[in-house]
């Protein structure tokens, strides 16, 4: 198969980065349970080893190779054509990578409290799952952990959550799987049908079925829709997003980094990969549906956003807004706009994820969340508020940081496919600027009155943690070069995939000639391919 | 007519193929003479001698399976026995829920107080039943192991003397199963009618190459047994019986009704519908397509609002048939091995989901309501993780037996292009795990109350006798296993596809 | 020959003995009317037998009457456990179960 063409190394890179932090979940589950710090080391080392792992994968990632790289294959249930097949691509490394970084940091930043071992047990199970569903170029495969993913999280949020947990913690569980039932309807019917159409053996194998193309239009486009829903819900998209304010606020402070730095890329990365991929032409067709959600997300989440009294709230529903945007870019469907969406997911994970952070430390602190409780904690810890501001400037996407290239990769997107779509979506730029400044000024600003004034600073701990997340957010500001062009083969090849199976759809591109592809303005040579 | 003959022509009879079938009841025979022959038997002989019962039909399935994979199904005793993959397949479930709930029964009359012979007996009579059910080439044949094992299966209801919840189960599910005996007896008599035979491979043929001018009487027969087998499987709206007697029969009982009298009747549901009126399949499909849906849907819809953990696991059971309802209705190769794939897994899933529900019922056998549960995951962190994944597999979750088992099933129904049921079906196991997440929430999410205002309301749980410990450790190790190695139980189940061979 | 005579008086014995399995309280009738089904059950079979002249519709009656011999006596114990412990054979009367 010339997609998996790349030869493998013969370390199974991949299966590894799943298998590690299962391995260190056994370990866990087997160590003492009277040493709490034992058990972190473990979860720690678990991680840091599946994070090195993965930055491994990024370093020998060939940017300018197609196709799907570390590919590897051991059948599952041969009588079914499942298959353990596993690939990365441009689209997939970052979220990768993003997952091998955020989880030591989220582990280091905080302690559980209680019942450590299946806290950290959980967590690294939960990042076995999703290592899994960014590897997977199995359907089923990729079903198994998309799914298995929901357990551990429920339980995190369920256990170890604030207040009203246990309503959060269902409510979140069952839309999702509720979302995903007919996913697996979907991806059994795919494949039948494709073996059907092909004469050939049951498979489902990702590549194999997206590349033949075999169903039927209107066949797809309810398969299409099947997908669709799982992935609306896990993303979440705006009628479907009510779970994710109750699941972000309740959830411990490691939980609410994961599920907004990674569980929710498990939604729009599966747009990416198993929506534009496998139904190119369902996707083009439904297009407008979902830029009109996804506009609509944008501005919802802001409006929503602005009038939260809790300040993790407020974050959680900034988050809807931000996935708008990745929404709106995946859709334009053109390489500026999956791009720039894929970028966004990057710098939401680290974002938002330090956001949730900053959170959970002002509420070890302060034991509230309330924005009315707080009040001018810039004279008492005046580094967590100077942390707080560059997150929270990335969040809004102020040039230089890292959020701005998204969101102005996405814009750009949209703005040549669909105008008045990009016009209402700056729209919701200008909100994020509003609520989250106007949260940041009643936070840190103004008199400091009672425990506000004494709130200790940042501890080492807690500037080790951020640090790296800091780092990321400058330099994937700064200079996003190498990201991008890793992007660029497999984001190319996914847009003339579409172009090669919608009659008459050409990449909607700059109309006005002028080159703001990513190797023009923001890097040297523009040696762009423009062939209209 | 024959009075002139010499000799009576006696049919051929394979006694090897007899062999799991002779040692159950000759198991069973053999306890009661001896039970009433000495007079103190020691305590733990019963159970012991039905668990080597049971291991030692596990062990004589292996010979035959292989010699029925290499030379073929055959039958005998003049065409009314079969013995085929399928046959084996269900004999390994049942002589496997033999074991383990032998290993409850002898944990539960100990702690109950309760005299324990009979029901040792009792429990091999209905495997008996269920062995020949799932033999059965012949309508009579497949009545009269449905009756062996049903009637067993009442008296065991209702061996709890002391709790009138017990009798109580044990004559409603008495009447209601009488009453679809009776209706499945006016099925096969209908069916005999219409087909001039009762074994099921002439009834086959004669379908296959028959036109039929008038099929009123056949389809009325087809209904009729569809509502017989109904009843006895649990299928909505035939399930009335079910809630009831889960929640009062004695548990080990129910872990044998939930995992060995559905597989036998499902064995039987296969044999007679997809097997014997396979040609017939597009009259009864859109029937066992409606009662699918009712089921999966009705059981999941219903077990949310119980509040005994019993009656969940009761409503959950019929939705597990729903699902296997799934299977059976897609009438084709792939469904058969998923509806047999599926019975493997569950006969795991409800062993040790009861088995918990045994040591958590606690003396008097009447501690099942949520409450019980109620921070188990702090107290007993073991038993209440064993329960944990039990009830994720229940609901499905990747990487236990439970997602294998429904992943057949859709896949059988979808390759049928039932895309609505296979859709319904999801939707519904998606309603279920709403049920199974109440249980968890009460196991590891309401602890901190417990501990902080009223100790005295935690309900003390005695640690698992080492029988149930045995169940819940072997059951929750292989749900998980089956989880990630499926291969060789889909293997198994492919290979058992049964087959009729000529009477 | 007759079949049809058989066959709707087979049909009214079961009509009959469904009825009365669902209206009857008193747990001996309910007995009763079941073995009313499983004697038109017979008669079916029976007449079944001798229009086809085949054998096994009178070997399956004589299995069915063995059976249901069998089954009357589980049921008539299990009516006399509840009499015993609650002095009615009322079958309205218990309602120990329900969620």
């Amino acid at each position: 198969m010339s997609v998996l063409a790349s030869a493998s190394p013969t370390f199974p890179v991949l299966p590894a980065l799943i298998l590690t932090p299962l391995f260190g979940a056994l370990l866990v589950v087997l160590g003492p349970r009277r040493r709490p710090e034992l058990l972190k080391l473990t979860a720690v080392l678990a991680t840091v080893a599946t994070g090195a792992l993965s930055l491994w994968v990024l370093l020998a990632f060939d940017a300018g190779g197609e196709g799907f790289q570390f590919a590897s294959r051991h059948a599952w249930i041969g009588e079914l054509g499942i298959s353990w097949l596993f690939g990365v691509d441009g689209i997939s490394l970052f979220l990768i990578v993003l997952t091998g970084i955020l989880f030591p940091i989220a582990i280091l930043a905080t302690d559980p409290g209680h019942d450590s071992r299946a806290y950290y047990a959980w967590m690294l199970v939960l990042e076995g799952g999703v290592m899994g569903v960014f590897a997977s170029l199995d359907l089923v495969m990729f079903f198994l952990c998309f799914e298995i993913v929901l357990v551990p999280m429920y339980f995190l949020i369920g256990r170890w959550g604030h207040g009203n947990r246990t309503y959060a913690a269902t409510k979140f569980f069952l839309y999702t799987m509720a979302g995903s039932a007919l996913m697996l309807v979907g991806i059994v019917s795919l494949a039948f049908l494709h073996a059907d159409a092909t004469g050939g053996a049951l498979t489902f194998d990702l590549v194999a079925i997206a590349e033949a193309q075999s169903i039927a239009t209107e066949t797809a486009r309810w398969l299409f829709l099947a997908f669709a829903l799982a992935f609306a819900v896990k993303v979440p998209i705006f009628p479907l997003h009510t779970w994710l304010p109750d699941a972000h606020t309740e959830a411990p402070t490691a939980g609410s980094v994961i599920l907004a730095g990674v569980l929710l890329k498990l939604g729009t990365y599966g747009f990416l990969r198993f929506g534009l991929y496998l139904f190119p032409e369902a996707t083009h067709h439904f297009a407008p549906v979902f830029l009109v959600l996804g506009v609509v997300g944008i501005v919802y989440g802001a409006v929503v956003a602005t009038m939260q009294k809790d300040l993790k709230r407020l974050v959680a529903y900034s988050s809807v807004a931000h996935l708008g945007f990745i929404i709106l870019g995946t859709f334009a469907l053109n390489t500026e706009g999956i791009e720039g969406g894929l970028l966004q997911m990057v710098n939401h994970g680290i974002s938002t994820g330090a956001l949730f952070l900053l959170v959970g430390m002002i509420y070890e602190r302060r034991r509230t969340r309330q924005i009315d409780e707080l009040g001018g904690l810039q004279k008492s810890a005046p580094l967590l508020a100077g942390v707080f501001m560059v997150v929270m400037l990335s969040s809004i996407g102020l040039p230089g940081l890292n959020g701005f290239v998204g969101e102005f990769l996405v814009l750009v997107g949209t703005f040549n496919a669909h105008r008045w779509y990009a016009v209402v979506a700056a729209g919701g730029v200008v909100l994020a600027a509003l609520y989250l400044l106007w949260a940041y000024q009643r936070v840190f600003h103004g008199p400091a009155e009672g425990d506000n004034a004494d709130m200790p600073d940042l501890c080492l701990r807690e500037g080790l943690v951020l640090a790296p997340l800091l780092a990321l957010i400058v330099v994937l500001g700064v200079y996003p070069k190498p990201v991008i062009e890793r992007m660029e083969p497999a984001v190319d090849a996914l847009v003339e995939h579409i172009e090669r199976h919608v009659d008459g759809f050409e990449e909607p591109t700059s109309r006005m000639g002028i080159d703001i592809s990513p190797d023009g303005p923001l890097d040297g040579p523009a040696d762009s391919e423009e062939g209209h | 007519m024959f009075a002139q003959a010499e000799t009576v022509a006696t049919p051929e009879v394979l006694w090897w193929a007899l062999v799991p079938l002779l040692v159950l009841a000759g198991a069973a025979v053999l306890l009661l003479t001896v039970a009433s022959l000495v007079r103190r038997l020691p305590e733990w002989l019963p159970a012991a001698w039905t668990i080597v019962a049971g291991l030692a039909v596990l062990v004589s399935v292996v010979p035959l399976w292989n010699e029925v994979q290499d030379d073929g199904a055959r039958s005998f005793l003049a065409g009314a026995v079969g013995i085929d993959g399928s046959t084996l397949f269900v004999t390994a479930l049942l002589a496997v829920a033999v074991v383990a709930t032998a290993l409850l029964s002898r944990a539960y009359l100990t702690r109950e107080d309760l005299p324990g012979v009979e029901l040792y007996v009792l429990l091999l009579l209905s495997a008996a039943g269920g062995v020949v059910m799932a033999s059965a080439n012949d309508l009579i044949v497949l009545f009269l192991g449905l009756e062996l094992l049903s009637i067993a299966v009442y008296v065991m209801a209702a061996l709890h003397l002391r709790r009138i919840q017990s009798q109580e189960a044990a004559l409603k599910y008495f009447v209601l199963g009488a009453f679809a005996s009776a209706f499945l007896l006016y099925g096969i008599a209908l069916v005999y009618g219409a087909t001039g035979a009762t074994g099921l491979a002439r009834i086959a043929g004669y379908l296959s190459t028959t036109i039929l001018l008038e099929d009123g009487m056949l389809m009325a027969g087809f209904g009729l047994l569809l509502v017989g087998l109904g009843f006895k499987v649990a299928a909505v709206p035939f399930h009335a019986w079910a809630p009831d007697v889960y929640q009062g029969a004695p548990t080990p009982v129910v872990a044998w009704m939930a995992a060995g009298v559905k597989a036998a009747g499902f064995a039987a549901l296969l044999r007679v519908f997809v097997l014997t009126f396979g040609s017939w399949s597009g009259e009864w499909q859109p029937a066992v397509w409606g009662l699918a849906i009712l089921t999966v849907l009705g059981g999941s819809v219903v077990a949310v609002v119980q509040t005994d953990v019993k009656r969940m696991l009761a409503y959950s059971s019929i939705a597990h048939a729903g699902f296997l309802l799934v299977g059976v209705q897609a009438a084709s190769d792939r469904g058969t091995a998923a509806v047999l794939t599926y019975l493997g897994v569950y006969t795991l899933l409800a062993c040790g989901s009861f088995a918990v529900v045994t040591v958590v019922g606690g003396a008097g056998d009447d501690r099942h309501g949520i409450d019980a549960y109620r921070g188990l995951g702090a107290r007993r962190p073991w038993l209440a993780g064993a329960f944990a994944v039990l009830l994720l597999g229940q609901a499905g979750v990747p990487f236990t037996a439970g997602f294998v088992a429904k992943f057949g099933v859709i896949a059988a129904a979808t390759e049928g292009h039932s895309y609505a049921l296979a859709g319904i079906a999801m939707v519904s196991a998606a309603v279920a795990a709403f049920v199974y997440l109440r249980i968890l929430v009460a196991l590891y999410m309401e602890d901190r109350h417990l501990e902080d205002d009223d100790e005295a309301g935690a309900v003390e749980v005695d640690p698992a006798p080492w029988g149930p410990r045995i169940v819940i450790t072997v059951s929750v190790a292989l749900v998980l296993v089956l989880g990630v190695v499926p291969g060789p139980l889909v293997d198994l189940a492919k290979d058992a596809v049964p087959v009729l061979v000529g009477g | 020959m007759l079949l049809n005579q058989f066959l709707l008086l087979a049909a009214a014995l079961f009509a009959i003995g469904v009825y009365g399995v669902l209206a009857r309280r008193n747990g001996v009738l309910v007995l009763m009317s079941i073995e009313l089904i499983l004697n038109s059950v017979n008669i079916n079979l029976v007449a079944f037998s001798a229009v086809s002249a085949t054998v096994g519709g009178e070997i399956f009656a004589l299995f069915i009457i063995a059976v249901a011999a069998a089954e009357v006596g589980v049921g008539l114990a299990m009516v006399l456990l509840l009499y015993r412990n609650r002095r009615s054979i009322d079958l309205t009367e218990i309602d120990q179960l329900r969620g």
